[in-house]
């Protein structure tokens, strides 16, 4: 019996090169480019909880804005739940959760309730079936003493919490994590960490993290792609990446700063990079 | 139908949100009490040497109460430009592209909320002390209604205004400039400071003939002098004006699309 597995993210030779332009003088300018993403491959089953990691400035969040069809990019295409993100970006908005860790959807000054509501309106959703996903939320998310207080006055795991609660509210397939633990406390961070595993794993909710944390790939995802200058460096499974014998001992982030330093050491080629690691 | 909703549904939340921010009356009315008396002062001055009691057919009460309601319009005037700077400088501009909104519709929408309870306020306030100052002006209730027939418009025509300054943050290091001469041409092209009727003929034809005298001086003059003409002639500007401006807003924004990516992506 052959299993055919649904893709929710197809990336295929995927290519953003930035113009850069530099004063020269007075009124001189020159120009150059920057490679920001080179020829991303990869492909993220349905269901599946992967972690896009990689130092500052290698490229994750330019993928990620290609890939919610923000950015345009210079080659390559890449299918986000069947969508071109860059032509149907308004009909794929209906069927993607975000949540960007240090950018807040919800109303500073009202109750979460009330960004609730708001997004129901923004995503068409029918107003008998809003009140029993929003009581699911609510109950699942542990919100209900929370959500009639004004978002200022929550403490930043709390708000966290109905940060993802409310990207959730129109049952995406898809849920793209942007730094979502930044700044939280142990706790907080736990408990937000544990909700996306369980959304992930009951639910079935496709889960695309970015994170310098590595508890947080630890904890929610399976497969990790790290992706420095621009290039995807390793493409493994979390469990196969911690059981490397050239990680023996390490932790996650010793064995993710060794790959980073490795891609960093300019004595070493590209294909001694690539053997070391895989 | 639905898509009008979504963007009401932004508008009330907007106005609620801005709620919190009614305390701000009492200080405005502080404020708008020293702006206006001094201007009442001034004008005192200039009609003590008028024994008709009439300047280009303002009273003084008039006077007082157009400066009352032009005060109203450009303090509870929008504060779109920082608030796009900031969405481009910082990529937050990310966290409204991912829903399916229009993010020019959506500031629209937000901004019409925020300058309809920003408005109400300052109005409130300065209403009270044109009253204190020179008691209340005849055609007080059809006055209010013929501008507030066409505030709505203004308030759209000013949002695309500073629309179009913000969105230069794609371009420009920073919109503080900018912003800051667009809203003193606001001020004084549109009438704030001297009702349009005040200047010179020929440099008033000039000034008719530029958006501003159709955010502040059309609504306010309205206020004080109701005539169905000019309410008509205001309207027809108005809609003209946001027109050419949306087409404006529509060509740079999709410019502005394709650069997000230097700022802040």
């Amino acid at each position: 019996m052959v299993i055919v597995m649904k893709l929710a993210v197809e990336v295929d030779n995927l290519r953003k090169v930035y113009e850069v332009h530099k004063r020269r003088g007075l009124f001189a300018r020159e120009k150059s480019e920057v490679v920001s993403v080179d020829n991303v491959s990869f492909s993220v089953p349905e269901g599946q909880a992967l972690a896009f990691v990689g130092p500052n400035g290698a490229g994750k969040s330019t993928t990620i804005r290609m890939l919610t069809g923000i950015l345009r990019p210079t080659s390559g295409s890449a299918r986000v739940l069947g969508f071109d993100p860059w032509k149907d970006r308004a009909r794929m908005a209906f069927h993607i959760g975000a949540v960007f860790g240090q950018r807040s959807q919800l109303w500073y000054h009202l109750p979460a309730g009330d960004t609730f509501d708001l997004l129901a309106r923004i995503y068409n959703i029918d107003p008998r079936e809003y009140k029993k996903r929003r009581d699911e939320l609510v109950e699942r998310f542990d919100l209900g003493a929370l959500i009639d207080v004004p978002v200022r006055k929550l403490s930043l795991g709390q708000r966290m919490r109905a940060e993802v609660a409310a990207s959730l509210l129109h049952k995406p397939k898809l849920l793209m994590l942007d730094e979502p633990t930044i700044g939280l406390d142990i706790n907080a961070r736990h408990q937000l960490r544990e909700l996306i595993r369980e959304w992930n794993r009951r639910d079935g909710l496709t889960v695309f993290l970015t994170s310098h944390d590595t508890g947080d790939i630890e904890s929610v995802a399976e497969r990790v792609i790290i992706i420095n200058h621009g290039r995807i460096v390793l493409d493994d499974t979390v469990d196969d990446l911690r059981n490397r014998k050239e990680f023996a001992g390490l932790s996650l982030e010793d064995a993710l700063a060794h790959i980073y330093g490795l891609e960093h050491d300019a004595s070493l080629d590209d294909d001694k990079v690539e053997a070391l690691i895989s | 139908m639905s898509a009008l909703k979504k963007y009401w549904a932004i508008a009330w939340i907007s106005a609620k949100s801005n709620l919190a921010y009614v305390s701000e009356v009492w200080s405005r009315l502080f404020f708008l009490a020293v702006i206006l008396y001094v201007f009442m002062c001034v004008w005192k001055a200039t009609f003590a040497n008028n024994p008709a009691g009439r300047f280009e057919g303002f009273t003084l009460n008039e006077i007082v109460w157009y400066l009352a309601f032009a005060e109203a319009i450009i303090m509870s005037s929008p504060r779109v430009t920082p608030l796009v700077d900031e969405d481009v400088r910082t990529g937050a501009i990310a966290v409204q592209l991912v829903r399916p909104l229009s993010y020019p519709l959506y500031r629209l929408a937000s901004n019409f909320g925020e300058q309809i309870v920003r408005f109400a306020t300052t109005f409130f306030a300065a209403a009270v002390i044109a009253v204190v100052l020179g008691g209340v002006p005849d055609n007080f209730a059809t006055g209010l209604l013929f501008a507030l027939i066409v505030l709505p418009f203004a308030f759209v025509l000013d949002f695309l205004g500073y629309l179009l300054v913000g969105l230069s943050a794609f371009w420009f290091e920073d919109t503080t400039g900018l912003a800051l001469i667009y809203s003193r041409l606001t001020m004084i092209a549109g009438g704030m400071l001297l009702p349009l009727e005040l200047f010179p003929e020929n440099f008033r034809l000039v000034l008719k003939g530029l958006p501003f005298a159709y955010i502040v001086n059309g609504p306010a003059g309205l206020f004080v002098h109701p005539d169905l003409t000019v309410l008509g002639m205001v309207l027809v500007n108005q809609l003209v004006w946001i027109a050419v401006f949306s087409l404006l807003v529509a060509a740079v924004y999709r410019k502005a699309l394709g650069r997000i990516a230097l700022n802040g992506g």
